[in-house]
């Protein structure tokens, strides 16, 4: 039982934060960081990616803490509630998104997981060790990759079964020891790196090219390795801040999280380009040349490399592939607990959601495991269901930051327009500037919990940054696939973008449909004692069967108040 | 053997004595070199070849025969024996002719006979009609000759439209004597070295025998058979002592017209020529001005008296005033024609030297006598009849357009065909046509003409202007010049003409025509006769063996030269520390190239942002761009001779990573044929590595400093004040627990 009474609350901020972290951190530091620091000019590329730390990430995921601390509810709840009945299916976008992207997350924490074990039993040490064999026979093989997807999903279930508390638990053993495990891996590529006399891993990394600083294209892939890489926007941050305590600091919270996120990727970058700039004749060509391949083929190769053999080796490749699978299992329990938050708010049991979370995973996520696995040019394995699923939901997850930033705009249109009505507001358009813009801000940032003000700065990065970065974003990224994809309006091909377009239109029909639906359900918020969580400024703040767990929505009085209660209150 | 710790050979060993008689025969060739020279004429031309040869003492009459051994000048009552002897000799090859029978033209005029007849001493100009089965073909009744085979192609060989350019009537009487001598005389050794070469123990012609019966037999062909560059193809003349290899005195050892020099073609090779084709040959064409210039211009000797003056034009009576000219005397400093003005095509047009005299306006002598010319280039007469009978006058000149619209081209000419000398030519094309398409047969037409050493294609009307064939006029034009080690160009790069024979028969007809500028005097000394008829006899025989489509043989060669060209594979080429990145094309020497209008084109492949975080590489793929590509001053090889070295520099930043696409569009001359390397559509790779330098300590330092600042003191900052604030919402945690448990 909850010694906080009748909601479910993290222990101390430090178990929001490492939760927090450890939904930001996933595979994407570790592995495409790096590859973004080669192709965009090393030191170059921090440049961008820093100023759209502050300037997209930190923001948005304000926005997430300061709306889920107030509506006390998963995506669709929040939506609701922010954006007014209509707009739920915003919420159920955000999850659906987060879930399609956890049916093939599970399969590629399964990968990490392998490699970990891989690594400590020095099967990919020596020099005879082909890596694209190691890895193509793991890849071929269906029963080794459903067993460690499955591994990953009974872990990450265990993990978050028993709610706030657990999930708090697990994230801190597994950041403390990414962590760790990521300055051993950092110690021993540094050494190798050095031991040419040169640190030219690290000399690359913090060299910054002004020429090249005046290409678009490397801003635009700051831009994007800070939006996807932070997660902010994607909604785990509106998850997370369920389990708020009634007066966590959300301003500082973000900042701690997106600055966490970016030293993990600095040091994980700085660890695995030291290690192949030590080793490889033309390590420009080795990190940026592919995708997985660079983690499985080609950092298995430098680890073997390295100083103090045969301990080096085996620490360093062990040692970096647990972390990976750390950082990947991490993601993996903030993507079920944004889906199980989702049913909970509806009323469902914890334990029952969990399993059928759990059993959509491993049922959805068989096809990406195990079909289509196809060669590449160079004989190397992947599989292509999984990348086309990624394709797909890939881009989505961008949407859902779009329709945070949604929220805000309405409710400070609402929120001004209500304010006239009343005669609090000043009118006209720079009534609106002044009251209705920085509405938002004022209600459920500013709200004295933080220790930072948060200046008008926001609203404008908000208001005007976001959808200028948002459309410059989408757009390179959809016209660099027209321009690169053949047949790309062909809807039969799996990469282009008919296809996208056919499943968001699919899934949005069918959502916005669903929503009619969707409210007539009441929604439980799971409110902490005595916290300000007054909705009723709020869209949907006049939705009578949003209603605090424990109470009884009007019309579902047959719903057990008892088996809701003891569902959250684990 | 081992003393005092030196190896001291007491006598060969075994092994030494094995070689040795090898290392003898080695020495051998040295030593009767060195004996060789010890004579101070080294090899002379009396090694190889036979006397006759030496003193060219030519096989087909005997030596006192000074006009037929090309030692005196022919003048036209001998020519014309000449033709009509060798006919009779070689009745089944040979017809003897003079102008044309006449009848309805292709223009619908009548004509006779007499037509064609010179003004003035009233000769038609004589030719001979020369194929296989001369009497067997279809008899043409207006030109008057048989042997017309529709499968036959037709060249036309004119010599003579300038009365005092000798050389250019006796050059074609000299291929006349060859023919008549090589035709079925097959394997004849014309230099008459075969026992010097099946008795030199070598395999000469490397058919696995050595000093076999073949060897020393037409073993140098016209032009560099081999493609080595080096016409003399046996090597006889270059085996000379240096003294003997310029045997023409023209500054070139071993040039063309040197003795050794081309001197053994192949009699079966001339045999089949005549059998496939209908070679008309006609020698002098203005007979008239021909006999003025010889008997009443110049006093003989001409070379001394008038080297380079002379009667150039024909004998037509333009004056003087007044009409009608009662004189029949030649009138020098009013009459007459430049025969090469007088074409049809363009005729009279541009105008610049070239202003038709109109009647009765001769130069007088005082103005000659101050250097202005009695007008050598008299174009003719303006044509005042309306040709088509509309009403009009010269309403539509001949120029290959339709000029009034009317629907018919070129049907009211402005002037030109005046003479019977040039309607003589055009009749004789256009009403030549074996297969009765309604095309003339001439695809290759030949005219000779003094002087100048040149090689001249059309255009000649326009400057600035190309001929559509331009580059294919250019690759024969490049194999005749390097045959007769002549110049090869654009006739109006030399000057401006108007009406010439070149660009009415490539105008109209689209006959790929060449002027042969032959030696260097109008009037060249007796003595140099043999020996630049011998220069250019080969001109004469490639153009009748292209005469089936010069056209297709020549995209075909120039195709074929095109793959001789290269460009730069990846392996090959030096990408340099900083800057552009050098890719070179090669192109054979052969290829008439335009490095204007030749590029390199390009793109880069780079990872694509787009790259998926779990599947292969992707690539994204720039557009092609294209730079421009510089001859260097070297040469590189291709793989039949040397090459020029166009190279292109490719802007890469020294930043690039990823992949080169690039590859070569080499354009000809004219711009009309784009030849792609590695070939069409394909392209080569060129893994990009990074050439930047990979960064500065002092600036990673900064930036470290930088990123440390911002990321982990931000973090730092933010975890303390956690830190603080925890403290105190333990506490208050304490308090409310306290509440809870009550």
């Amino acid at each position: 039982m909850a010694e906080d009474g009748d909601s479910d609350q993290f222990n101390g901020r430090m178990g929001l934060i490492f939760a927090s972290i450890g939904a930001a951190i996933g595979t994407g530091n570790i592995w495409r960081f790096p590859r973004m620091v080669g192709a965009n000019g090393g030191g170059t590329f921090l440049v961008p990616w820093l100023i759209f730390l502050f300037a997209w990430s930190i923001p948005l995921v304000i926005a997430e803490y300061a709306m889920g601390k107030r509506s006390r509810t998963g995506t669709i709840g929040t939506f609701r509630i922010f954006a007014g009945k209509k707009f739920a299916w915003m919420g159920l976008w955000t999850a659906w998104i987060s879930t399609a992207i956890g049916f093939y997350y599970a399969v590629v924490s399964g990968w990490t997981i392998k490699y970990f074990q891989l690594g400590i039993t020095g099967a990919l040490n020596g020099e005879d060790v082909d890596t694209v064999e190691v890895w193509n026979a793991f890849l071929q093989n269906p029963g080794q990759v459903i067993f460690f997807q499955f591994l990953v999903i009974v872990l990450t279930l265990a993990a978050i079964w028993k709610g706030a508390k657990a999930i708090e638990k697990v994230n801190f053993y597994l950041m403390i020891s990414l962590f760790a495990l990521l300055f051993l891996t950092l110690f021993l590529s540094l050494w190798m790196d050095f031991s040419d006399g040169t640190l030219d891993g690290a000399l690359f990394m913090f060299t910054v090219d002004f020429d090249m600083l005046m290409e678009p294209e490397v801003w635009i892939n700051g831009l994007s390795q800070s939006a996807w890489s932070c997660s902010a926007g994607m909604g785990m941050c509106i998850t997370y801040a369920v389990y708020m305590s009634k007066d966590e600091d959300t301003v500082l919270n973000a900042f701690t999280m997106g600055l966490a996120n970016n030293s993990i990727s600095i040091i994980a970058g700085l660890a695995v380009l030291s290690a192949i700039f030590a080793v490889s004749p033309d390590p420009l060509a080795t990190v940026t040349g592919g995708s997985s391949a660079i983690t499985f083929l080609a950092l298995p190769e430098v680890f073997a490399l390295a100083p103090f053999a045969p301990i080096g080796p085996l620490f360093m490749m062990a040692g970096f592939f647990l972390a990976l699978s750390f950082a990947a299992m991490t993601s993996m329990i903030s993507t079920v607990e944004l889906c199980v938050r989702n049913f909970v708010d509806h009323g469902y049991e914890r334990g029952k959601s969990v399993a059928l979370t759990g059993v959509a995973l491993f049922m959805f996520g068989l096809p990406s495991a195990v079909m289509w696995i196809k060669l590449d040019s160079n004989g190397v394995a992947f599989p292509e269901f999984l990348e086309v699923q990624d394709h797909i939901w890939g881009y989505g997850l961008m949407f859902s930051g779009l329709f945070i930033a949604f929220s805000i705009w309405k409710y400070g249109y609402y929120r001004w327009k209500s304010g006239v009505e009343a005669g609090v507001a000043p009118p006209g358009f720079k009534g609106y500037l002044g009251f209705g813009v920085s509405a938002f801000r004022d209600d459920f940032i500013n709200t004295g919990d933080n220790d930072m003000h948060v200046g008008r700065w926001w609203d404008l990065l908000m208001y005007l940054a976001f959808p200028i970065l948002f459309a410059v974003l989408m757009l390179s990224y959809f016209t660099d696939m027209i321009a690169n994809t053949p047949n790309v309006w062909d809807p039969s091909n799996p990469k282009g973008l008919s296809i996208i377009f056919l499943f968001w239109g699919v899934v949005a029909t069918l959502f916005i449909f669903f929503n009619k639906f969707l409210i007539r359900r009441p929604l439980y918020r799971n409110i902490p004692n005595g916290a300000d969580v007054d909705i009723s400024t709020l869209p949907g703040g006049d939705d009578e069967l949003i209603v605090a767990l424990g109470e009884i929505a009007p019309g579902f009085e047959h719903l057990s108040i008892d088996a809701t209660l003891d569902a959250e209150l684990v | 053997m081992m003393l005092n710790g030196k190896v001291i050979r007491t006598r060969p060993s075994f092994g030494v004595l094995i070689v040795l008689p090898l290392l003898l025969s080695l020495i051998a060739p040295i030593a009767n070199a060195s004996v060789a020279q010890d004579e101070p004429m080294g090899t002379t031309p009396e090694d190889v070849w036979s006397d006759d040869y030496i003193n060219m003492i030519f096989p087909w009459a005997p030596a006192n025969e000074a006009k037929l051994q090309f030692k005196e000048y022919h003048s036209y009552e001998t020519m014309k024996e000449r033709m009509q002897y060798l006919t009779e000799e070689n009745e089944d090859i040979f017809q003897f002719h003079e102008g044309l029978n006449g009848g309805v033209n292709a223009r619908g005029e009548t004509t006779t006979g007499d037509t064609y007849e010179g003004w003035h001493y009233m000769h038609a100009s004589p030719w001979l009609k020369i194929t296989g089965e001369v009497y067997d073909g279809d008899y043409n009744a207006f030109v008057g000759d048989t042997g017309n085979y529709a499968d036959r192609p037709d060249v036309m060989i004119v010599g003579n439209h300038h009365a005092r350019e000798w050389m250019s009537y006796e050059t074609p009487l000299m291929v006349m004597e060859v023919i008549a001598f090589s035709y079925n005389n097959i394997g004849y050794d014309n230099d008459g070295d075969k026992e010097y070469w099946q008795n030199d123990g070598i395999d000469n012609n490397n058919d696995g025998e050595i000093d076999d019966s073949k060897e020393g037999i037409d073993e140098d062909p016209w032009g560099d058979a081999d493609g080595d560059g080096i016409l003399d193809d046996d090597g006889d003349c270059l085996a000379l002592d240096a003294s003997f290899q310029d045997s023409n005195g023209d500054g070139t050892p071993c040039g063309s017209g040197d003795l050794g020099v081309d001197e053994d073609y192949s009699e079966q090779w001339i045999t089949d020529l005549v059998n496939s084709r209908e070679i008309y040959l006609i020698p002098m064409l203005n007979v008239d001005g021909n006999i003025y210039d010889r008997e009443v211009f110049c006093v003989e000797p001409a070379w001394e008296t008038c080297p380079s003056g002379g009667w150039r034009k024909n004998l037509r009576n333009n004056g003087p005033e007044p009409l009608p000219d009662l004189i029949q005397e030649v009138d020098e400093d009013c009459d007459g024609v430049d025969l090469n003005r007088n074409y049809q095509f363009e005729w009279g047009w541009p105008l610049g030297a070239t202003i038709p005299l109109i009647p009765g306006t001769c130069t007088p002598s005082e103005d000659e006598q101050a250097g202005i010319s009695n007008n050598d280039v008299y174009t003719g007469p303006f044509d005042t009849k309306d040709n088509d009978g509309d009403g009009l006058v010269n309403e539509d000149n001949v120029d290959g357009e339709d000029d009034d619209n009317d629907g018919v081209k070129d049907e009211d000419w402005a002037g030109g065909n005046s003479e019977p000398e040039t309607r003589f030519i055009q009749d004789m094309t256009e009403m030549n046509d074996d297969n009765g398409d309604g095309e003339s047969e001439y695809k290759a037409t030949l005219t000779y003409h003094s002087y100048s050493e040149l090689v001249l294609y059309p255009w000649g009307h326009c400057a600035d202007c190309q001929t559509t064939d331009h580059e294919q006029l250019i690759y024969h034009g490049d194999e005749m010049a390097e045959m007769t080690q002549y110049t090869n160009m654009q006739s109006s790069d030399l000057y401006p003409t108007t009406g010439d024979f070149c660009d009415w028969h490539y105008g109209v007809h689209g006959s790929y025509c060449y002027t042969m500028e032959i030696g260097t005097a109008f009037h060249q000394n007796e003595i140099d006769i043999d020996h630049i008829a011998v220069r250019n006899l080969g001109v004469a025989f490639y153009m009748a063996d292209i005469s089936d489509n010069p056209r297709e043989r020549a995209d075909l060669a120039i195709a074929n030269i095109s793959q001789q060209n290269y460009l730069q594979e990846p392996g090959d080429i030096a990408v340099p520390s900083e800057g552009d990145i050098p890719i070179d094309i090669c192109v054979a020497d052969a290829f008439p190239f335009s490095a204007s209008q030749s590029e390199l084109l390009w793109r880069t492949v780079k990872p694509s942002r787009l790259q998926s975080d779990y599947g292969p590489s992707e690539w994204s793929t720039t557009a092609w761009e294209s730079v421009e590509v510089m001859a260097l001053e070297g040469t590189c090889t291709t793989s039949d001779g040397n090459g020029t070295i166009l190279r292109g520099m490719i802007p890469i930043s020294e930043t690039a990573t990823g992949k080169l696409h690039y590859k070569a569009s080499v354009t000809t001359l004219a711009g009309s044929d784009f030849y792609q390397y590695p070939s069409d559509g394909d392209y080569y790779t060129l893994d990009l590595s990074y050439r930047a330098a990979y960064g500065s300590v002092f600036g990673s330092l900064f930036m470290f400093a930088l990123t440390a600042t911002f990321v982990w003191g931000g973090l730092a900052v933010c975890l303390r004040m956690m830190l603080t604030d925890d403290e105190e919402i333990d506490l208050a945690a304490a308090e409310s627990a306290e509440v809870g448990d009550n």
